[in-house]
């Protein structure tokens, strides 16, 4: 193994063979090749075996409830839209519980990069159905399989608005950590869905299921700027083809260019407005 | 005594009857006398049944008052709903062609009010038509209602404007021919001591005092009030706004900020303070300063939805699964809602925990004439230190100290690594299960609490001889010494005790006060919530309560009833 200033001193909690050390792997690769140090970078975690990833990352770390890390994160942006800020989110904590602030995060085109560890299945909690699980899955809970019909992430983000819209997979390391610092470069909201086998709880996704689906799109030459281009590719007929890369990228007015208070610095950098607020209170 | 009058304004939602109200007040805060005015509506846009009540003084005014001595009736409905409360010395007046005429409970006028609108110039005036007949009745000259309506109208063009003056002409006009007892003396001038000014605007101008940046919000009412007057100073300041996708978001957003050195603040209601008691907790085991003001009203659920009530005490107490510290705060007046609210957002910094301040939709809506101490202090000041900052690697968010508080440094500012988080964690953030480390944690947030109790202040007390206190807490404070003030007056040997800084409260300082006093909790629930803390902390049980859960304010008059119906039993 080698060794990176990203590294911490705490145990890692995963399941040995587990698709999550593979993201972290590409994450820290990805900080690096961009030269950032620890203190330059805030991850904000989610609750579950993905929402741990930053737990083992020396960076600055909030690590928040269940399916509300897109709500920090958006609260930390706006104080001070100069973070350089990762979420790390699963299917169930980013479609799941925080589905609506899935849907506002997008609409908001908060600037943050938005890493999704879709093993499509609950892993934490020992091995429910996610909103991503495959319906001929069962599980204990639900033996005969999910009672819902999978949700298409890349076509949500994409039809809600997403600016860059990604796909990756643990196995293809080079590839994540290549996205991951092309996500984290785009001025805007930034999504990579990433498959990522959870060998526990996923007997059906496996590595080996995606490694034998996974096609680069850079092979293929797709058209990142083409919006139905890109839909028609995360509309690929779940289980035959999983196509990887960047479906869709186009720049527009990320959050923080939407508040005219927030042009000239970030609202930490103001000092106290204590004479206009004097001004205030004395024409009441 | 001075002279003391209350004006009723009835009609359906959208007919402006807050606008007649705001323009009387306007006319006697001008002449330097003393208003209060409340407003009881519906969860509607448009019909059903509202009413707007104005109380003028000569005197500081701490209530409002239920009986009106002018009714003024813009409806069919509005005088038979309230007939029965009006004095026998009062007026109605009736919104209608005809004479005038009079019944057992007083003298009623009829005054066509959209057809004098339209002989000033167009119906849409009717309101100022009002206005211009209640001013003249109440005795003041025509200059001074001029003057307020020139300055109200004036951004609006001067066609609007004249129109207005038009209006409120006639309707003045109309108003010296009625006979009216109880005239004031307007002869005064405006005082620079006093505002008028609702307790929504005060918690916001409380906030933005005290350095407040940050309000993420989710519409509802009564706490949309809150914001609204935020919004008003947009531009003005360096705030940010954002209209949250529901009450979870607003919190969590809040938390995030904070945590990268902003102050925030939510306001909501009931339905989403519960929506926001996970992220509550989440402030509470991350130490990351946070204030909610939760602007109660009956509930549970949607409840009467522009409503008011005092049942949130407990529940702001306890909310959020297993224990750490919080302030929980309810002020009594406006005054003391920007008081309150600063020192709310100063408090939650200083000791790195949540705050909630209770309101109601009583305190947010009704706009009073305060004592101008409306000023910025020094809750502004920082708590983040600078020179942790600097300490790489070596900087713990969560290092033990003997008080409890970690010095606090801001993400991604020099070097320290700042690293919060939900889970039970080490001194340096990161997530822990380790048994001792968990109660050292507990313990090390739990040491704060002998300091935070020393900040609150115990309940103010009047009369501490009396035979028996008015006890209650927060908005309902004016209306508890307005009737305990009127029980004196007949006699009868009333003190009060009133809460406003509500927890944590020093339960032996509490019991020493108490002992002995015989207690009527006065309060806006049902179960007695108060009197509920106080037994809990001091084993003191209360005598006995006036309980109003109807989500209409605990007017004095009701309180001097019920105390009678109490002493005859
Ligand atoms: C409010 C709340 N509800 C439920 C949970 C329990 N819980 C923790 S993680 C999790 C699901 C995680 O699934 P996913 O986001 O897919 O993460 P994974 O573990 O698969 O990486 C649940 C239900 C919780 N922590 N908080
Ligand atoms: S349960 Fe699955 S997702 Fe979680 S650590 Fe184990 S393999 Fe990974
Ligand atoms: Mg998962």
């Amino acid at each position: 193994m080698t060794t990176s200033i990203f590294d911490t001193d705490r145990e890692n909690q995963w399941c040995p063979g587990c698709g999550n050390f593979a993201i972290l792997a590409a994450m820290k690769q990805a900080f690096e090749d961009q030269n950032l140090k620890p203190r330059d970078i805030l991850l904000v975690g989610g609750i579950g075996q993905a929402g741990k990833t930053p737990h083992y990352l020396a960076c600055n770390m909030l690590h928040g409830l269940h399916g509300r890390a897109l709500p920090m994160a958006t609260g930390a942006k706006l104080a001070n839209h100069h973070l350089n800020v990762v979420v790390s989110s699963g299917d169930g904590d980013c479609y799941g519980e925080g589905g609506n602030h899935f849907l506002a995060a997008i609409r908001r085109n908060l600037d943050i990069t938005l890493l999704v560890h879709n093993n499509q299945v609950y892993g934490l909690t020992k091995g429910q159905s996610s909103p991503t699980t495959d319906l001929a899955m069962g599980t204990k809970l639900t033996p005969g399989g999910p009672t819902s019909t999978p949700l298409n992430p890349l076509a949500l983000a994409l039809t809600a608005g997403a600016g860059f819209v990604a796909r990756g997979f643990s196995g293809a390391g080079e590839q994540l950590a290549g996205l991951i610092q092309e996500a984290m470069n785009f001025r805007g909201f930034a999504m990579i869905d990433i498959f990522q086998p959870c060998v526990s709880f996923n007997k059906i996704n496996t590595h080996l299921w995606y490694k034998e689906r996974v096609k680069d799109l850079g092979d293929t030459g797709h058209d990142p700027t083409d919006l139905p281009q890109a839909l028609a590719v995360a509309m690929t007929e779940p289980g035959t083809q999983i196509p990887t890369g960047v479906l869709y990228r186009k720049p527009g007015v990320p959050f923080q260019d939407r508040f005219t208070v927030l042009k000239d610095k970030a609202l930490t950098d103001y000092p106290f407005a204590g004479d206009q607020i004097n001004d205030i209170l004395s024409g009441i | 005594m001075g002279n003391d009058i209350t004006i009723l304004i009835g009609g359906k939602a959208g007919q402006g009857i807050q606008t007649i109200g705001a323009i009387l007040a306007g006319i006697c805060h001008d002449a330097g006398l003393f208003v209060f005015s409340t407003d009881d509506f519906q969860s509607r846009i448009r019909g059903g049944h509202s009413f707007h009540l104005l109380r003028v003084g000569s005197r500081p005014l701490s209530a409002p008052s239920i009986r009106p001595d002018i009714l003024v009736a813009i409806d069919e409905n509005t005088y038979d709903i309230h007939r029965e409360k009006l004095m026998s010395s009062g007026i109605a007046i009736l919104n209608k062609n005809g004479g005038n005429d009079g019944d057992s409970k007083g003298n009623i006028y009829r005054v066509p009010l959209q057809d004098l609108a339209a002989e000033a110039g167009g119906k849409i005036a009717s309101n100022t038509v009002a206005a211009g007949v209640v001013a003249a009745v109440m005795g003041a000259g025509l200059d001074r209602v001029r003057a307020v309506i020139e300055s109200r109208f004036e951004a609006k063009g001067e066609k609007v404007q004249t129109l207005n003056l038009a209006a409120v002409e006639k309707g003045y006009g109309q108003g010296r021919d009625i006979c009216f007892q109880s005239p004031f003396s307007f002869d005064g001038e405006k005082s620079p001591d006093h505002v008028v000014m609702a307790g929504a605007k005060a918690a916001a101008l409380g906030a933005l005092a005290a350095d407040c940046r940050f309000f993420p919000f989710y519409p509802m009412s009564p706490g949309t009030g809150i914001v609204t007057e935020v919004a008003a100073n947009l531009g003005k300041l360096p705030v940010v706004m954002e209209q949250a996708e529901d009450e979870i978001a607003a919190v969590n957003m809040a938390i995030g900020a904070s945590y990268a050195g902003i102050r925030s603040l939510v306001a909501t209601s009931g339905g989403g303070f519960s929506l926001m008691v996970e992220g509550l907790g989440l402030s509470g085991i991350t130490e990351t300063p946070m204030v909610i003001i939760n602007a109660q009203r009956p509930g549970p659920a949607t409840g009467l939805a522009t409503r008011t009530a005092q049942a949130d005490l407990l529940f702001s107490i306890h909310a959020s699964q297993d224990e750490f510290p919080r302030f929980v705060f309810a002020p009594g007046s406006v005054l003391d809602t920007f008081k309150t609210v600063k020192r709310a957002v100063m408090l939650s910094e200083k000791y790195q925990v949540p705050a909630i301040v209770l309101m109601d939709q009583y305190l947010t809506d009704s706009a009073r004439t305060e004592t101008n101490d409306f000023v910025v202090g020094d809750e502004h000041h920082s708590y983040i230190q600078d020179t942790e900052m600097y300490q790489g690697e070596t900087y713990h968010r969560y290092k033990i100290t003997e008080d409890g508080v970690s010095p606090r440094c801001l993400p991604c500012t020099p070097h320290a690594l700042v690293r919060v988080a939900g889970n039970e964690h080490t001194p340096d953030g990161l997530p822990s299960e380790e048994p001792l480390n968990r109660v050292a944690m507990v313990d090390k947030r739990f040491v704060k609490l002998p300091a935070m109790t020393r900040e609150l202040r115990l309940p103010s007390v009047f009369c501490n001889n009396s035979s028996f206190f008015l006890t209650g807490w927060g908005s309902s404070k004016g209306c508890i010494m307005e009737a305990c003030l009127h029980l004196r007056e007949e006699g009868i040997d009333a003190g009060w005790i009133i809460f406003e800084d509500l927890w944590p409260l020093d339960a032996q300082g509490l019991k020493d006060m108490l002992t002995g006093k015989r207690l009527i909790m006065v309060e806006g629930n049902a179960t007695s919530q108060l009197g509920t803390l106080i037994r809990t902390l001091t084993g003191i049980e209360y005598l006995a309560a006036i309980l109003k859960y109807d989500g209409r304010p605990i007017y004095p008059e009701y309180i001097v009833e019920r105390v009678k119906d109490i002493q005859a039993n």
